[in-house]
């Protein structure tokens, strides 16, 4: 028995133009009915001899329950369609607000979801800060002038005390309080006594501190690219330029190249000035660290091409209603 | 510093582009900004010794693998020890004091135009061309120098630390009450210079000045930092002396202005003095090629770095393997720790020639939950709450208002806005601002919410402690297209906030009614959890506000550090087989007892059978006291062993409204 192979195909196309359940159960008695082709040939089997008989019988269940099936999904999807009851499933929804967590808060997440695989520790730390732990321990030393590198806030009455100036105060705790080897992160805001269109009084930090044994300029170097190709997600064409911060040594700035813009420095690095790390009690001829920090305003008006650094705390809803999605 | 690029290339003896020499000196750790034919160097203040065409000389010929090598001309001078000249140094702060004393000027000219431009680039003014000459020495070898009016100097000359009675004034005109911290230029007449700041008006020259006396002086760098900021009299040369000049230069300096005034000026004699002078110890610093190697990742050996060194002007004393100890040189203020040599010859061998390692995993931590913080932060953002930002300075009145009176704040010695000088006691105070500045730009609802530190002082030290708080505020006229009502109150509010802190797994919360807080009103609740109080909710208090919200709006607050993570998982009930049964009961009870009493009674496992309750209505009408209220509540009955029969449900029922009316006198309402 010869079984035609296209019957399927044509009555899926048939059924695509068919409008009403009428013309639809029209098209059905074609092609299930007891004059279509299906059908009659099951009758046709009684002369047969027994063998092709039930080849032929069993190819032809197949092909009568797949044009079964296609005939029981297409009459659905038309009920479906014609049900009166049915809503309007494109009339807006009830009004909902979208909210978002901040650009800033966004990207601080965006930086530990890096580091936080590599199992760095995250820390808060103080923002209200003795001169100690943000200057001195740090190898700051009184009257130095790289203090004159921080315009410093300073805390009436108690006079020890001042808004930290970096996050790297949290190093000094961590380093003072718990065991070696150790990976920290510490996220959050610092205060600087200046402000302009690229400077604010407050912004944010990340700092990151690694104490281990035979760390080396190569790993900082390692994870700065990776981390900086991780957050920009694409290849990074990543400088690493000498400077001078008193609690690392040798130190470095971190440039990118970046759209158009040339160079642009994203954050500051360096080994561990030995002196920190005594001063922490680290033995440091069995340790050494590295030590970074970013500014997280600066990593965000890159990611999301702001201009303007006052906007990140203008509590403008136009702006950061942009940051729902 | 600002340099001219033509001068500049001339002074290297090069023919490199602005553009290349400006990546180089960035590279080798002086950061370079172009503008039109000048470069703006970054010196940072461990570098000093950079802050002079010299100075720059000596890291661009290092970076070419020279040395530096000195091709200036100078006019040789013969120093003698005078008494009469110079008298006392004190040699705490003054390592060595030398005077040039020239007689005779005449026929002054101006400096050539080069040398104009070049001081003019380097934001230096034109005053006289004596005292021009002396700057241009200064920013050509390092040496700050000062040119006193010989004829107004009575001398001898001391340099010391001595108490001044008498106001000095500065050139230009100020007058500094100047302590005794200070250093300070006498002659007999009185102070007459601020030691490595500036000079004094007294003895300042002028178009008349014939006789001139050129001091060149070491002063020592912990004995001038931030002496000029204290007077507000930061000068060239106070940046110079704050971060070390190199104390072999100032004979030499002298020399190079005496020859240079020729070019500038005529003059009959020239006579050189010097003060008593400490001997010039060399600091040796030890350091191992191995730990080197360790240290940077690299592979140098030993000449390597000695040829990187010796560029900079480091000398090797020296070599016992694999160690090697290296004189640091007197310009080099910075280098005392083997860790110092490190960078140097990292700097000059270059940090892009550091091979990059992979990335360090760090000892596995403890499994910690996900902090309580990001998961109300998130909860909020499913619910609609935008996330807000702001600076935590606030004035002394926003601290009142919102701030119980005993908090003593936090106040900045030094504020940026003299208005806002407090560090926030609370986030109300800019969250109400936001809310009032996005009502003026139309919005009519608004939730938000802000995560920071707030302040205050505390007996001997200040409190930071970590809020969550966020306002919502809607008046939305309209309904929705469906003509339903959206309306927020106090109960949607608790509703949110009860949805939230479950979610999070907050157990045994207890609610109170607030009666303390100055942000809310009397409609505010606050949450306990474990005896601790977690936050507070309900309507803001819109005096509290200072005017800045008008109509209702509603707020809450968390305390971060009160709310603990519940690690232990709480034991699960069987559930019942058998079927619920629901009853609703209506009562009437006084006003005076609060839903909180029924709430108390029906959760007290009293009642047998009862699984749960809920209140489905509240009505106040004709057939109800004026001071009662109406209550349906629906009750929820269940057995773990069997279906409950009507005569227990009943039963139940009637110990329910037993205990109420014991508690409260409610009564069926009929």
């Amino acid at each position: 028995m010869q079984i035609p192979q296209d019957l399927i195909d044509t009555a899926k196309l048939k059924l695509k133009s068919v409008q009403s359940e009428a013309e639809f159960f029209q098209l059905r008695s074609q092609y299930l009915g007891k004059k279509s082709y299906v059908i009659s040939a099951f009758s046709d089997l009684k002369s047969m001899d027994p063998k092709a008989k039930v080849l032929a019988a069993k190819e032809l269940n197949i092909l009568k329950g797949k044009l079964s099936k296609i005939f029981e999904d297409a009459l659905e999807f038309l009920q479906r369609i014609d049900d009166a009851s049915a809503l309007d499933v494109t009339l807006p929804a009830d009004p909902y607000l979208v909210g978002a967590e901040h650009p800033i808060s966004k990207v601080a997440e965006r930086v530990m979801d890096y580091f936080s695989p590599l199992n760095y520790q995250v820390f808060a730390g103080n923002e209200i800060e003795t001169d100690f732990y943000n200057f001195e321990a740090l190898n700051f030393p009184e009257n130095h002038p790289a203090r004159q590198m921080h315009d410093t806030f300073y805390l009436n009455s108690k006079s020890e005390y001042l808004l930290r100036t970096h996050t790297s105060n949290s190093q000094i705790h961590a380093m003072l309080r718990e065991p070696l080897p150790l990976y920290m992160l510490s996220p959050g805001r610092v205060y600087r006594c200046d402000s302009d269109a690229t400077h604010l009084p407050m912004f944010t930090q990340i700092e990151g501190l690694v104490v281990d044994q035979d760390v080396t300029f190569g790993d900082l170097k390692g994870i700065i690219i990776n981390f900086l190709e991780y957050f920009f997600d694409e290849t990074m064409e990543v400088r690493f330029r000498p400077s001078y911060f008193p609690f690392t040594e040798p130190s470095a700035e971190v440039d990118i190249k970046f759209g158009n813009n040339g160079w642009l420095e994203v954050l500051g690095c360096g080994m561990v000035h030995p002196n920190v790390l005594k001063g922490c009690n680290i033995n440091t001829k069995k340790y050494r660290g590295f030590a970074f920090g970013m500014g997280i305003e600066r990593l965000a008006m890159l990611r999301y091409g702001v201009n303007d650094i006052r906007d990140f705390y203008s509590s403008n809803l136009d702006f950061l209603n942009q940051f729902s999605s | 510093m600002k340099v001219q690029y033509s001068y500049l290339k001339n002074f290297l003896s090069t023919d490199l582009s602005q553009a290349k020499l400006a990546d180089i000196f960035t590279k080798v750790g002086f950061e370079c900004e172009l503008d039109k034919s000048i470069i703006e160097f970054d010196i940072t203040p461990n570098r000093g010794d950079a802050l002079s065409l010299r100075g720059l000389q000596r890291e661009f010929n290092a970076h070419q693998s020279k040395k530096l090598k000195d091709t200036l001309s100078y006019s040789k001078l013969n120093f003698k020890k005078d008494k009469a000249v110079i008298n006392k140094i004190d040699s705490t702060g003054c390592g060595n004091y030398n005077l040039m004393v020239i007689k005779g000027i005449h026929s002054i000219k101006n400096l050539d135009s080069k040398k104009k431009n070049f001081l003019l680039a380097a934001g230096v003014p034109l005053i006289n061309p004596l005292v021009d000459l002396g700057n241009y020495v200064m920013l050509e070898i390092g040496s700050p120098m000062h040119v006193f009016d010989f004829d107004l100097l009575d001398l001898p000359i001391n340099v010391m630390f001595k108490s001044i009675e008498k106001p000095f004034q500065a050139i230009g005109g100020d007058y500094k009450n100047l302590d005794v911290s200070s250093l300070t230029i006498h002659d007999q007449s009185g102070v007459q210079a601020v030691a490595g700041i500036i000079g004094g008006e007294q003895t300042s020259v002028s178009k008349k000045t014939t006789n001139i006396a050129v001091e060149a002086a070491f002063f020592y760098p912990e004995k001038i930092v931030n002496q000029a900021r204290k007077y507000g009299l930061a000068t060239d040369a106070s940046h110079r002396f704050e971060r070390g000049v190199d104390p072999t230069i100032q004979k030499k300096a002298l020399e190079r202005f005496l020859f240079l005034l020729s070019s500038v000026a005529e003059y009959e004699s020239v006579n050189s003095y010097e003060g008593n002078s400490k001997p010039l110890k060399l600091l040796h610093v030890p350091l191992s090629v191995d730990r080197f190697n360790n240290f940077s990742g690299l592979g140098l050996s030993a000449k390597t770095i000695s040829g990187l060194l010796e560029n900079l002007g480091f000398d090797l004393i020296i070599t016992k393997k694999p160690m090697l100890s290296f004189a640091v040189p007197s310009h080099r203020f910075d280098i005392s720790l083997e860790e110092d040599l490190y960078e140097e010859i990292l700097r000059c061998y270059g940090y892009d020639n550091i091979p990059i390692k992979s990335p360090k995993i760090g000892p596995i931590l403890p499994v910690k939950a996900f902090s309580r913080a990001a998961q109300l932060r998130l909860g909020l953002v499913s619910a609609g709450f935008m996330e807000l930002m702001h600076m935590p300075f606030v004035s002394d009145i926003t601290f009142a208002q919102l701030n119980h009176e005993s908090w003593k704040p936090a106040r900045l010695l030094n504020p940026i806005n003299e208005d806002e000088p407090l560090m926030r006691g609370s986030l109300f105070g800019s969250l109400f601002r936001a809310v009032n500045a996005n009502i003026k730009k139309g919005y009519s609802s608004i939730r938000v919410f802000e995560e920071g530190n707030v302040f205050r002082q505390s007996a001997k030290s200040f409190i930071q402690e970590t809020h969550l708080s966020g306002i919502v505020y809607h008046h939305e006229n309209m309904k929705t297209w469906g003509q339903k009502e959206w309306v927020y109150d106090l109960y949607s509010m608790k509703a949110n906030i009860l949805q939230l802190i479950q979610t999070i797994g907050v157990s045994n919360i207890q609610l109170k009614k607030n009666l303390s807080s100055k942000v809310f009103n009397l409609n505010a609740i606050d949450i306990f959890s474990k005896g601790k109080k977690i936050g507070v909710f309900g309507e803001i208090n819109l005096s509290a506000t200072g005017k800045l919200l008008k109509k209702t709006a509603y707020g809450f607050e968390f305390y971060l550090s009160k709310i603990k993570n519940n690690s232990t998982a709480s034991s699960i009930k069987l559930s019942s087989k058998f079927p619920l049964s629901s009853r609703d009961i209506n009562i009437i009870v006084s006003k005076s007892h609060p839903y909180h009493s029924i709430e108390t009674i029906l959760s007290s496992k009293k009642i047998n059978y009862l699984e749960y309750f809920q209140l489905i209505n509240t009505y106040e009408g004709p057939e109800v006291p004026k001071d009662a209220v109406s209550y349906t509540i629906r009750l929820v009955f269940q057995s773990n062993k069997k279906s409950l029969s009507e005569e227990e449900i009943n039963g139940a029922i009637a110990k329910t409204l037993e205990l109420l009316f014991l508690a409260t006198g409610a009564k069926i309402r009929s």
